[in-house]
């Protein structure tokens, strides 16, 4: 029944054409390239685009469009960051990739519920919106790149889950948001190679690269058995949960990130990594029974407690951290708390503010969103190669 | 559950794993150290390449029973986890300075490679064991594993640059030795999980292409100086290409019909890059390399035709992934390899004469160790409370996982098969 199916046609092509056309007259004025060539760039690409792609192909029905706008969003989303500074010297273009996971972190919170158009323009909304968050924080708070940058997930996850309130949730008797052991296993092929390259990804801005690179490692190693231990603890009948183990595992990476730098000793890492593997246990269970329900929030790939609590603990245990650096010299102490207490309090409201206002934007009748009973549809968006039974 | 082998694990894994973590922590805590790294600007893309082999390539490279993909993958990214870990400590006992563990870029490779071993003795026992059991064998696996390596590399001084020895054919024998202590007569006659489908196939066939992509990062990773690590990769190039090649001709070779064994295809391919493991980066040239690797190729896709049916049914030995043939033959072979060529040429390392005499006791003592490990390991994991399955749960990963149900294809299928004939029958 084609008259049932939203057309895309007239809307998709243009605006990404347009977008493109934009970029590619913009990139006239660019500076010409630098020579430069930093080590871990193709990982962290490497991540965003497979990574993330397969991370969150857990829907049975939803996988074209899963790879299929995350790869769309990524090169759209870096072109236009691009843009948006006029420059393409190497240390931006990683700059605007690893930009680039607040993005697909927020597409998670939306997945399957919003439309391609919808997607593009979140999209470049929130590029603009981040680089403003990171940009008051820079400015007004002095806090360094890298720790800004690492804000990323905080950002991503709040401005998705914002994002997210402002569409319609889907009736709780579909089943087209269940998995199968094929996407579960696929699923974890992304969650895989996001696991082994999360230490470049963590390091790429820094300049303790190697402190960065150790913490991380063994504070991932930690969490991805805690993630199994707790997993079996909190199942009904013993028995290991692929969604908890999706997302307890990275929680190590995510809460690591934040202080990684200032990681002195591994088990300190070890030990982060142990607390954000049961956080991110803990907070899908508390998230799914008592949070989610009541504010009408729907987080698909359960966002939230991937990204979104582990660094809280991360930015948590920063403090701490600086707190117990600092204990003998308690003036300065305050005041480093204090800034980073603020950039922390920044980030969250401007995410969460900025996700609502940009919820309402696409929910405008302009752009068409799709209707409950359509959501998590491959077919609505893509051509299938075969007259798929079944789906 | 009405079997009697009690297979509900929320208290007893989730307590072991957590107090195990909770040690090595503590044990992080009194002993490790951080260093300022050398050449990390090397090591580090190694590193990744190693770590992706380790956790991607193993854990999919397992996938291919039809019933067994979340353990396969989830397990032994577990296992992997938790033995990285533990081997930092064991591998970092020897090395100790001054009291401290001091932890570079080598040494995550190291204790990376030390995770091989553990994996690859979980194919061996693939769908026999639970995920209690082989934490246990990971723990004792990797200490024996790193007092092996002392021996060959600082007692016996000999060259291992690609773990041929003492990560592959310690870590098949081992599998090997605990599978035959755990043997289950009621598993002789074929488990009806034990098979594979087509989407399984092609999923195992992710984790060969990763390992056959990354295996010569993984075997020029330890080399100790440029132009030996420029070597290893070359080598390792050749000789997984010519293992290749072979291995598909043989297969085509073997079979009635002519046609190709997905098994092979995705096992014996990567037996060239075990097997020249011991002499990647000795003065071989490429020429030796490729014959190493064609002979990998033909030992390995021999033993998946006839030796590996021959141990199950005879020696009471049933390795699931076939290990012995991508790990323990080839890893015999990279050893007696290694023999020759320092026989015939002479090698120097660190000023040290690498002797065949040598060479072959690093072989035997990585055989002898791995065997008697193995039996004591498979004898501690016999003990009743580890949560042993029961032979009817076998190869299935519902007994461990929460399996989300799938409507089975077919079911559908049939179903249109079925209103077809009736639509046609009302014609």
């Amino acid at each position: 029944m084609p008259s049932s199916y939203r057309n895309f046609r007239n809307s998709v092509p243009w605006l990404i054409l347009s977008l493109e056309a934009v970029f590619i007259v913009l990139f006239y004025f660019v500076f010409p390239y630098d020579d430069k060539f930093i080590m871990s760039y193709p990982d962290v690409n490497l991540m965003m685009i497979f990574g993330f792609g397969f991370f969150l192909m857990s829907l049975k029905r939803y996988g074209f469009s899963t790879t299929g706008f995350n790869l769309l969003l990524i090169v759209l989303g870096v072109q236009s960051h691009l843009t948006v500074i006029l420059s393409v010297l190497v240390l931006l273009l990683i700059e605007a990739t690893v930009s680039m996971t607040a993005v697909v972190i927020s597409t998670g919170a939306v997945l399957g519920k919003a439309n391609p158009v919808q997607l593009i323009l979140m999209t470049v909304l929130e590029l603009i919106v981040f680089r403003m968050s990171r940009w008051m924080s820079n400015t007004f708070l002095l806090v360094t790149d890298s720790i800004s940058m690492m804000h990323v997930h905080l950002f991503g996850a709040y401005f998705g889950l914002a994002v997210s309130a402002c569409f319609s949730e889907p009736s709780p008797r579909t089943d087209k948001n269940a998995r199968t052991p094929k996407s579960d296993l696929l699923s974890m092929l992304g969650t895989l190679f996001l696991w082994v390259f999360w230490p470049s990804f963590n390091s790429i801005l820094s300049d303790r690269k190697w402190r960065v690179i150790y913490n991380t490692y063994f504070g991932l190693a930690v969490s991805a058995v805690t993630a199994f231990a707790l997993s079996v603890l909190t199942t009904k009948d013993g028995k290991f949960r692929m969604t908890h183990i999706h997302s307890a595992v990275l929680a190590g990476g995510v809460a690591v990130g934040h202080a990684a730098h200032s990681i002195q000793y591994p088990w300190i890492a070890m030990v982060l990594g142990l607390l954000a593997s049961g956080i991110a246990i803990l907070g899908s269970y508390c998230s799914q029974g008592c949070l989610n329900p009541p504010l009408k929030l729907h987080d698909t790939s359960g966002v939230h407690f991937t990204f979104g609590m582990p660094a809280v603990l991360g930015a948590l245990a920063q403090v701490i951290l600086l707190i117990i650096k600092n204990w003998n010299n308690l003036p300065s102490m305050g005041y480093l708390v204090m800034i980073q207490v603020g950039a922390f309090c920044l980030t969250i409201s401007v995410a969460l503010i900025t996700g609502l206002i940009a919820g309402l934007i696409l929910n405008l009748r302009l752009f068409k969103s799709i209707p409950v009973s359509k959501y998590f549809e491959d077919q609505f968006y893509w051509e299938f190669p075969h007259l798929a039974v079944g789906f | 559950m009405p079997s009697a082998l009690d297979t509900n694990m929320r208290f007893k894994f989730s307590a072991v794993a957590l107090l195990l973590e909770v040690i090595i922590i503590v044990l992080f805590g009194i002993f490790v150290e951080y260093r300022e790294d050398n050449n990390p600007e090397i090591l580090y893309p190694i590193f990744q390449d190693v770590h992706v082999m380790i956790f991607v390539g193993f854990g999919f490279l397992m996938t291919f029973l039809k019933k067994y993909g979340f353990s396969s993958v989830g397990i032994s990214m577990l296992l992997a986890a938790f033995g990285l870990q533990w081997g930092t400590l064991m591998q970092g006992f020897w090395h100790m300075q001054e009291g401290k563990i001091h932890v570079d870029s080598n040494s995550m490779i190291n204790s990376d490679f030390s995770t091989a071993t553990a994996l690859i003795s979980f194919g061996a026992v693939l769908g026999k064991t639970s995920p209690l059991q082989m934490l246990i064998l990971t723990i004792l696996e990797i200490t024996i594993f790193a007092c092996n390596e002392h021996l060959v590399t600082k007692i016996f001084q000999a060259t291992d640059v690609g773990g041929s020895m003492t990560i592959h054919a310690f870590g098949a024998y081992f599998g090997l030795a605990v599978t035959l202590v755990l043997c289950r007569p009621g598993l002789k006659k074929k488990h009806e999980n034990e098979e594979s489908t087509y989407q399984s196939d092609i999923s195992a066939m992710i984790g060969t292409l990763f390992l056959w992509l990354f295996w010569p990062s993984f075997n020029s990773a330890t080399a100790s100086e440029n132009i030996f690590y420029i070597k290893a990769i070359v080598n390792t190039y050749y000789s997984l290409a010519a293992c290749t090649v072979v291995t598909f001709a043989l297969s085509s070779l073997l079979d009635q019909r002519g046609k190709f064994s997905m098994v092979l295809i995705q096992n014996a391919t990567l037996a060239g890059g075990v097997a020249v493991g011991t002499c990647a980066d000795l003065s071989i040239n490429p020429f030796a390399a490729m014959c190493i690797g064609s002979i990998a190729g033909i030992i390995s896709v021999l033993g998946f035709h006839f030796l590996t049916p021959l141990l199950a049914c005879k020696l009471n030995i049933h390795d699931t992934c076939g290990v012995h043939n991508l790990h323990g033959l080839p890893g015999i072979l990279g050893g007696i390899a290694g023999i020759v060529v320092t026989a015939i040429n002479e090698e120097t390392r660190q000023n040290i004469r690498l002797t065949p005499g040598m060479q072959a006791a690093a072989l035997g003592s990585t055989i002898g160790l791995a065997l008697a490990g193995g039996a004591l390991t498979g004898g501690i994991l016999k003990l009743p409370f580890l949560g042993q399955v029961s032979d009817q749960n076998c190869f299935d990963d519902s007994v461990f996982w929460e399996v989300p149900e799938e409507k089975k294809p077919h079911e559908f299928h049939s179903n249109n098969y079925d209103e077809h004939s009736r639509f046609e029958a009302t014609m």
